[in-house]
């Protein structure tokens, strides 16, 4: 274990730790644009330059491994003028694209200036021009002008997706990026480029100039996409959620996540909401109703749940751990229901996984509803049981906690038919969809970003979430739910 | 606590303080009328007071060469305004040389404070504040203005043209 | 006075066969070296005290003793990717003596117990690549090469390979990548090219003029090589010598020759009409010396470097008092700019900085600030870099800048050049 002392702090790393990596334990930060953490070294940006005591050349942090004894400077006079000088380089050919940049105010460029620069630009010749608003695939665009060429996307390609799709030609202050002919930058994996790049050359289409990163703030959470459970942080600000971006933990996701994930802010957004109680009444000619308060829906449907003898429960794996439990103390401690059913979307490609993150199960909590189910001691029949029973006619009333995100549903559409056949539903549901309105309760449901719960991935591990946002004043989860019904049934808790 | 003045004596004298003012009112009353021209007050909304070209009223949203908004939807007057009275969507253009525009840009004249933020905000001359300060509507929406507003209404003339040309910075390889 | 001991042969043209190079005592090193120990020839490099004659001047034996020790696959490659502008040396090397530097290929891979070696030829030099392929097919139909050499059990493979026309690649990781297919861009070191370098395994890279001495010194013993040139840069070096001189071509002499000597003897002195003003010793790469200086230097690594410059490649560049330094400067930024490979971002951005300064100096824009600027980004892009492109194209300017000032800042004042007159472009822009 060599010691090394960065700015008189020591500290004892393991052998061939670069000196980067080293300051970062320290929490020292080197200014650096090429280096991340989940890629090889490029040392092209050689703004990490460092001062090691005994040598006269400032070398680079990030492919020096630290020796026993070595005294790092990073904030002396010598770093300080060559990291500002190194970041002249970068600057002299950037157009001065900060208003129209989407990277502003998260960019790297900006930061290290700050940090840094702050000198008077000296540069007065022509800059180099390039393409700008080149479309690289379905999902990023590229500025040429406004890339360094640190190469972080081009590595990320050929070493984490190793699909290849970048390169940089041409020489000198004339490379550009770009992709190789006939291969679009498509792969699952592509948004990640826009996250790793240091500063505005690679722009997320669904992103791109919806909102200033300034106006925006983060909050961590899961993605609920699919079994994985890969770490979030999602930004949001008072017109709803704009965007997710991957989160750092190596026991899941590692740096990364897929682009499908980065898709499911889409659903919680207001626009897709099912906002209010609709109600299908029968006095009104088979007229949706709208606006009833969610309490005395609840206490409807409790009188309807405690007459009913015949009552199917639907559940998906969409909604958390606790959520699970207090549903389940209800329908099975309390009302002792037999009748359970678990919707599993995705059958045929329900086990399979593409090797990096995205796994064909794409319900966060599959195994917390295993889990809890088995702790009621739930025996719940699948789809195909609950559409027999159906059609001879056991059930009356059925209560679905339909899933959140319709999108991860294909099937959805096909098997509402099933439940119009019964007379009356209580779907549960956050989003709207123009045949719900044959069932007899729409409850508005909370979204994975507006309520606190654990999920349990695909390798067993809990993860906590935590409400964050209030998009729907209205919606319930599934535990306010339970309580709600609790009441009107008059089953003590 | 508070202490009541009394009234001096010499308060006492307010006739003569009536007509000092009398004497003041009438003087200006003559000269007006002997000096039309000269006058300080003018009919109001017949005539209008010429005001400095500082002056700083309503917005003018300035137009490139072609007569397209030379506003980049940037959004730094809106982040700079203390009152929170600019909002714009911001929106991809056809020609990449432009790349984005606004296809909202909206002020809440009422929620203005007309600190000039916005217009010192700009990097591209793309806002300023006009000579304008009569702002009577017959309805609150009225009051939100939007790009015709801003931009085009009749005032401008067609519009008002901004001192930054993006054909001007390409030449000179900015 | 010239030693030549590479080019003793060079004006026979039966010495680029394979039978006039056997005749006149080709080959015979091989046997030689085929009776003595791998790790012995080794030695007898090392002892030799040859040096690397690409440029760095890093001595020869040395590098093939930090291959690790073990039976992992290894390389030798040569590198005859000669780019640096004023030399033109391994070039008349490989046309007039392709079976020199293959028996000194030979002779090293078997001392490195490399089972293949690659030529790695300069794209441009069509006419050496022919000469070198058809001299490798002899020495394969001769048994030279192959299978159990000689009879002495050693295999061997050779193959030449064509560069695609980049500068950099001159530089031994770059022409690793470029050799693996890859863009011809340096890599980072650590780790040397002696411990992972073509395919990730442990790699020799050595010039063409420096296998061709190897050669040489197994025919006639290290001590022999030693006696010849100074202390510390011992045997001969071939330069290749450019300008407005009586003589220009390539001679051989002993290291240590005084330039003064060179000049008068071997170029012929200046042309008529012509005064010397400025030398630059090795190749574009290295800092100019004025006259004061060359005058009193030493052809050897050694006195150049006490003046500050580097003996390179051997490409010595005579500067007379009608070339204009500005100008110079330009064509050699425009050289540079063009050549970077953009990939660390002081070379990639600094050498076209540069390139513009001196270009709008040309053309008359330049202020006088520009003259100190262009001092400060050379400064600045020194010893930043993974590869010492962005060193080579920052030291001429530090040195023309500082040498001869005068006329940097005769250019911005004036918007002239002191020596010629007229400007060279006329206002391009604005």
């Amino acid at each position: 274990m060599p010691k090394v002392t960065i700015n008189g702090k020591s500290i004892d790393v393991e052998a061939g730790t670069s000196v980067i990596k080293a300051a970062q334990l320290l929490d020292i930060p080197i200014a650096h644009y090429c280096w991340h953490e989940g890629l090889s070294v490029a040392g092209a940006c050689r703004m990490c330059l460092i001062e090691v005591e005994k040598n006269p050349k400032l070398q680079i942090a990030c492919n020096l491994p630290v020796t026993e004894g070595m005294i790092v400077h990073t904030d002396n006079e010598k770093v300080r003028d060559a990291v500002k000088w190194s970041l002249d380089f970068h600057l002299i050919n950037h157009p001065l694209d900060c208003p129209i940049c989407d990277q502003a105010g998260e960019c790297k460029l900006q930061d290290y200036y700050m940090n840094y620069g702050l000198y008077n630009p000296e540069m007065a010749e022509r800059k180099q021009k390039k393409n700008k608003a080149v479309s690289l695939g379905d999902r990023v665009v590229l500025d040429q002008e406004r890339c360094i060429l640190c190469s972080r996307c081009v590595r990320f390609t050929n070493e984490v997706t190793k699909t290849y799709e970048l390169g940089i030609f041409n020489r000198g202050d004339r490379s550009v990026l770009s992709t190789f002919e006939n291969r679009p930058l498509n792969n699952n994996y592509s948004l990640n480029t826009v996250d790793i790049c240091p500063v505005g050359a690679l722009t997320s289409k669904d992103f791109r100039f919806k909102q200033r990163v300034w106006f925006l703030k983060d909050f961590d959470s899961v993605c609920n996409g699919c079994s994985t459970g890969c770490n979030v942080k999602i930004s949001y600000n008072n017109n709803g959620v704009f965007r997710v971006r991957p989160r750092v933990n190596k026991e899941i996701n590692g740096f990364w996540m897929c682009d499908e994930g980065r898709d499911v802010y889409k659903f919680v957004n207001r626009e897709y909401r099912l906002d209010q109680v609709v109600e299908r009444r029968d006095d009104f000619a088979g007229a949706s109703v709208k606006g009833k308060p969610v309490a005395l829906a609840l206490q409807e449907i409790g009188h309807k749940i405690k007459d009913s003898q015949k009552l199917a429960v639907v559940v998906t794996a969409q909604y958390t751990v606790e959520e699970y439990e207090a549903f389940f103390e209800l329908f099975s401690g309390k009302l002792k229901s037999t009748k359970f059913y678990v919707w599993v979307n995705n059958e045929e490609t329900f086990e399979s996984f593409d090797g990096l993150l995205l796994r064909g199960d794409k319900n966060p909590n599959t195994n917390g509803l295993i889990k809890t189910m088995k702790k009621f001691g739930i025996k719940a029949g699948l789809w195909k049981d609950f559409e027999a029973a159906v059609v001879k006619n056991e059930f009356q009333l059925a209560v679905v906690a339909a899933p959140e995100n319709q999108n991860v549903y294909p099937e959805l559409n096909s098997r509402l038919a099933t439940f119009e056949k019964l007379e009356d539903v209580v779907w549960l549901s956050s989003c709207v969809n123009d045949r719900f309105k044959n069932f007899r309760w729409q409850i508005p449901m909370k979204s994975y970003v507006e309520k606190s719960g654990t999920f349990i991935n695909f390798k067993g591990v809990e993860q906590k979430i935590k409400a964050s946002v209030k998009i729907i004043p209205d919606a319930i989860d599934l535990i306010q739910l339970s309580a709600g019904l609790s009441e009107s049934i008059g089953v003590a808790r | 606590m508070s202490v009541v003045k009394r009234p001096s004596q010499k308060a006492k004298w307010y006739i003569p303080g009536i007509l000092t003012g009398l004497k003041i009112t009438m003087k200006h009353m003559l000269f007006n009328l002997t000096h039309r021209k000269e006058m300080m007050t003018i009919n109001y909304p017949e005539e209008k007071y010429q005001y400095s070209d500082r002056f700083k009223g309503n917005h003018i949203l300035t137009v490139k060469k072609d007569g397209s908004l030379r506003c980049t939807a940037c959004m730094l007057c809106a982040t700079y305004c203390p009152a929170e009275c600019i909002s714009i969507i911001a929106a991809e253009h056809d020609d990449p040389a432009v790349e984005k525009f606004p296809i909202s840009y909206e002020i809440d004249i009422l929620r203005c404070v007309f600190c000039g933020f916005c217009e010192e905000a700009c990097p591209v001359d793309a806002i300023r504040m006009g000579p304008e300060h009569q702002t009577a509507a017959i309805a609150g929406e009225r009051f939100i203005y939007d790009i015709t507003q801003l931009a085009y209404r009749p005032e401008n003339k067609g519009g008002v043209l901004s001192k930054v040309d993006d054909e001007e910075r390409h030449r000179r390889g900015l | 006075m010239e030693i030549k001991l590479l080019t003793e042969h060079y004006d026979k043209p039966e010495f680029v066969t394979l039978k006039g190079y056997q005749k006149l005592g080709g080959y015979e090193a091989l046997k030689k070296a085929f009776k003595m120990k791998p790790e012995d020839i080794v030695t007898e490099v090392k002892n030799s005290g040859l040096r690397g004659r690409g440029g760095a001047g890093f001595s020869t034996g040395m590098k093939w003793s930090f291959l690790p020790k073990n039976n992992e696959p290894r390389f030798l490659l040569c590198n005859a990717d000669e780019g640096e502008p004023g030399t033109f040396k391994d070039r008349l090397m490989m046309e007039r003596a392709p079976h020199q530097l293959i028996e000194g290929m030979i002779i090293s891979s078997f001392a490195i117990q490399s089972k293949k070696s690659y030529i790695y030829i300069r794209g441009e030099y069509m006419k050496s690549y022919k000469i070198v392929e058809k001299a490798l097919q002899e020495a394969y139909d001769a048994g030279l090469l192959g299978k159990n050499i000689l009879g002495s059990g050693f295999d061997h493979d050779m193959d030449v390979y064509r560069g695609a026309g980049a500068y950099i690649v001159g530089e031994e990781t770059a022409l690793i990548s470029s050799l693996e297919g890859k863009k011809g861009q340096p890599k980072l070191k650590p780790p040397f090219p002696a411990v992972q370098g073509y395919l990730r395994k442990p790699t020799i890279v050595n010039n063409v003029e420096t296998l061709a001495a190897v050669t040489w010194i197994i025919t006639h013993g290290a001590a022999e090589y030693k006696k010849i040139g100074t202390e510390k840069s011992a045997g001969t070096k071939v330069f290749s010598v450019s300008g407005n001189i009586n003589k220009p071509g390539v001679y051989e002499v002993a290291l240590g020759y005084p330039f003064k000597d060179f000049l008068q003897n071997e170029c012929g002195g200046m042309k008529a009409g012509f005064n010397f003003k400025a030398l630059i010793p090795g190749g574009s790469s290295c800092p100019v010396l004025n006259a004061e200086e060359a005058m009193k230097s030493t052809l050897d690594y050694e006195s150049m470097g006490q003046l500050g410059s580097m003996l390179g490649s051997g490409g010595v560049i005579i500067i007379d008092d009608k070339q204009c330094m500005v100008d110079l400067l330009n064509v050699l930024m425009n050289f540079y700019h063009h050549e970077s490979c953009g990939q660390c971002t002081p070379c990639r951005e600094g050498t076209g900085w540069l390139n513009k300064i001196t270009g709008s100096m040309l053309s008359g824009r330049a202020k006088m600030e520009d003259v100190a600027l262009l001092d400060k980004i050379a400064r600045h892009m020194l010893g930043t870099t993974i590869c010492a492109l962005s060193d080579a194209a920052a030291m001429p300017v530090m040195s023309f800048v500082t040498k001869f000032k005068e006329e940097f800042e005769f250019y911005a004042k004036e918007r002239k050049s002191k020596v010629r007159g007229e400007m060279v472009y006329a206002e391009s822009h604005h």
